[in-house]
C-alpha cells in the first residue's frame, strides 16, 4: 500500500512539474538533491559537481515530463539516481569530467531510456548553440526576444518598455532581431552539426 | 521578396496574424517556392529552440533560487537556541582571585604544551626518513647508502646529486614524483628502463603532502597511453600492493600490504604499508592486483622494520584537479585500466616502461 502510495505522490509531483508549478519543483528539488550530493562527495567530487549533475538530470525530467509520455515505472528518486549514473557516465567518457565512476555505479539504465538521454544530449548540444547565439546578440535584440519568448509578455508590453511608439515598431524590430538570431544560429548549427 | 519581409510574413504566418485571404496567398507562395517552404520550416525549428532556450533558462534560474534557499536552509538550520542567561553577583575579591588562578593555571599548560610539541617534533624527525638516494655512491651497499642518506642530512658540505622515482599520469610527458626527491633541484632528469634519459621540469609541487609533477620538457620523448588508472577510492587494509622502483640503477620490484588507513601521525592522506622499501623508491607507484595506482611511496619508519608511508591516490587526483589548468595534464588517469586479469609478471612488464628513474643535480 505504501509503495503505491508513494507512485501516486511522486506522479502528483510530475503533473506539477508540466504545469510549471514552482512548489512542485521545489519539493522534487529538496527532496532528491541531498542524496545525489552524498553519492558524490562519497566518490570525492565536489558539491558543485554534485549540483551540475543533479540539476542536469533534473532536466531530463523535466523535458521526459513535458513530453507528456512519463510513465512512472519506478520512484522519482530510483529515476533521478539512476539518470545521475548514466550522466556522470557520460561526462567521463567525453572527457568534460575527471571524477571516475565507481564501478559499483555503472549501471545500465533500461533501453527506452537510454535513448530519452540520446535526445536530451541532442536537445542539449543545441541549447547550447542557442545559448551561445543569444549571448552574441547585441542589445536591444537579446531583451526584446527574451522577453517574448522566455518571458512571454506581450508585444504591448514590450513596446512600452522599450518606448517604441506603438506595437508595429516594436513587431518591425522583432523581425529584424529574428533575421539576425536566424543567421548566426544556423551558421553555428551547421558547423557543429 | 526580400529578406525583411518574407521574415515579416512567416512571422505573421506563424503568429496567426494574417487575414484570410493573405494566409491562402501565402500557402500558395510556400507551395510553389520550395525555398519560401523551407525558409518556414527553418523558421519553425529555430522559434521553438528560442522557446526551448526559454523555458530552461527559467527553469535553470528556479533550480538555482531552490539550490540557494537549500544552501541557506542548511547553514541557518544548526543555529543553537541562546541558552537563557544567569545572572551572578560576584565580589571584587574573588574576582581578583580567580584571575591570579587562571594565569597561573594557563601559563602551567602553555609551558606543558610547548615542551611536549618540541619533544615530540625531536621524535618526527628522528622516526620518519624520506628514501630518496644519493646517487655518488650507487656501488656501494645498501646499508652503506643509507648511512650515507643520514650524514648527508647532517651535513650538506658538498650537496650530491640525489635519485627518486616517478611514474606517468599522462601520455604527453606528465610524470609525478615526492618533493623532497626534486627539492632544490638545479636539473631534474629522468630515465626509462631502456636507459633512455630527458629533461625535466617541476610544474606543481605540493609540499604538504610531499608530491611534486613533473613536466618532461625533451621534445624526443615520446608518450604512451596509459596502461593503469589513478584509484579514485581508498585502498583497504589488507589489499596486496606491489611497487617498481629504483633503489639501484635497475628497476626493481617489491610486494606488500596496506597495513593501516593513516600515514605516519596519523596523516590520513597517506596508507602505511608493509613493502620493502629503500633509498631511491621514493616517488614510486603502489598499485593494487588490478594495477591500478593505490599511491605513491613517500618514506618509511627508520625505528622498525617494513613500515613504508605511501600517498593516497585520492589525494593525487584532488592535487591535479587544483592544478593551474593550462598547466593541467591530459586527463588520462582515468582511462580504464588495461592490466586487470594479466599476471603479476606481465602486468610489471607493461607498468615498468611507464616507472622512471628521478635524477636531480643540484
Amino acid at each position: 500500500m505504501k509503495h503505491n502510495q508513494n507512485i501516486e505522490r511522486d506522479r502528483e509531483l510530475l503533473l506539477g512539474l508540466t504545469r510549471n508549478d514552482d512548489r512542485a519543483l521545489a519539493t522534487i528539488y529538496k527532496e532528491n538533491y541531498p542524496s545525489i550530493l552524498r553519492m558524490v562527495l562519497q566518490y570525492n567530487g565536489s558539491e558543485d559537481d554534485a549540483k551540475d549533475l543533479f540539476q542536469e538530470a533534473m532536466i531530463v525530467l523535466y523535458e521526459k515530463a513535458g513530453k507528456g509520455e512519463f510513465d512512472l515505472y519506478s520512484k522519482l528518486k530510483t529515476y533521478l539516481y539512476a539518470v545521475c549514473r548514466h550522466l556522470w557516465l557520460k561526462k567521463l567518457q567525453t572527457g568534460s569530467w575527471q571524477l571516475a565512476l565507481p564501478e559499483e555505479l555503472e549501471e545500465v539504465l533500461p533501453a527506452e531510456e537510454t535513448d530519452s538521454l540520446a535526445e536530451h544530449e541532442e536537445k542539449d548540444q543545441q541549447f547550447r548553440i542557442m545559448e551561445k547565439t543569444m549571448g552574441d546578440m547585441g542589445e536591444p535584440c537579446k531583451t526584446i526576444l527574451e522577453d517574448y519568448y522566455v518571458r512571454k509578455m506581450s508585444m504591448q508590453d514590450i513596446a512600452e518598455k522599450f518606448g517604441y511608439t506603438n506595437s508595429e515598431n516594436a513587431k518591425n524590430q522583432k523581425y529584424k532581431c529574428l533575421m539576425r538570431l536566424k543567421k548566426l544560429f544556423f551558421e553555428q548549427y551547421k558547423s557543429k552539426t | 521578396m526580400n529578406e525583411f519581409s518574407l521574415i515579416r510574413d512567416i512571422e505573421r504566418y506563424l503568429e496567426g496574424e494574417m487575414n484570410e485571404q493573405e494566409k491562402a496567398a501565402f500557402e500558395s507562395l510556400r507551395q510553389s517556392d520550395p525555398v519560401v517552404d523551407e525558409q518556414v520550416l527553418a523558421h519553425q525549428q529555430l522559434i521553438q529552440q528560442l522557446e526551448y532556450f526559454g523555458r530552461r533558462t527559467a527553469l535553470q534560474n528556479k533550480m538555482d533560487a531552490i539550490h540557494a534557499s537549500l544552501a541557506n536552509n542548511h547553514v541557518s538550520a544548526p543555529s543553537p537556541v541562546p541558552a537563557p542567561k544567569k545572572v551572578f553577583v560576584i565580589s571584587r575579591r574573588l574576582v581578583l582571585n580567580m584571575a591570579a588562578a587562571a594565569s597561573i593555571a594557563l601559563l602551567a599548560s602553555i609551558s606543558t604544551i610547548a615542551l611536549m610539541q618540541k619533544a615530540s617534533r625531536q621524535k618526527t624527525t628522528a622516526e620518519y626518513e624520506d628514501v630518496r638516494r644519493v646517487l655518488n655512491h650507487i656501488q656501494r651497499s645498501q646499508n652503506a647508502l643509507i648511512h650515507d642518506i643520514n650524514s648527508s642530512k647532517k651535513a650538506p658540505v658538498n650537496p650530491g646529486t640525489y635519485g627518486g622515482t616517478g611514474f606517468a599520469i599522462s601520455n604527453n610527458g606528465y610524470v609525478v614524483t615526492n618533493y623532497h626527491v626534486i627539492a632544490g633541484a638545479d636539473s631534474i632528469y629522468i630515465q626509462n628502463t631502456k636507459g633512455e634519459a630527458f629533461k625535466a621540469a617541476s610544474v606543481f609541487e605540493d609540499i604538504s603532502s610531499d608530491l611534486a609533477i613533473l613536466k618532461i620538457t625533451d621534445s624526443t620523448f615520446k608518450g604512451q597511453p596509459l596502461p593503469y588508472s589513478l584509484k579514485p577510492q581508498r585502498a583497504l587494509r589488507g589489499e596486496e600492493v606491489f611497487t617498481l622502483g629504483y633503489p639501484r640503477d635497475e628497476i626493481v620490484y617489491g610486494e606488500g600490504y596496506i597495513s593501516a588507513q593513516t600515514g605516519f601521525n596519523g596523516d590520513s592522506a597517506a596508507y602505511q604499508v608493509s613493502i620493502p622499501v629503500n633509498p631511491g623508491n621514493s616517488g614510486a607507484p603502489l598499485m593494487d592486483n588490478k594495477g591500478d595506482v593505490v599511491g605513491i611511496i613517500t618514506g618509511k619508519q627508520t625505528t622498525s622494520d617494513g613500515i613504508a608511508f605511501a600517498v593516497k591516490s585520492a589525494h593525487l587526483k584532488r592535487l591535479l584537479e587544483q592544478m593551474p589548468k593550462e598547466k593541467l595534464p591530459k586527463k588520462e588517469w582515468n582511462h580504464k585500466n588495461k592490466l586487470e586479469g594479466l599476471n603479476r609478471v606481465d602486468q610489471v612488464k607493461k607498468v615498468e616502461e611507464f616507472v622512471y628513474m628521478v635524477k636531480v643535480y643540484n
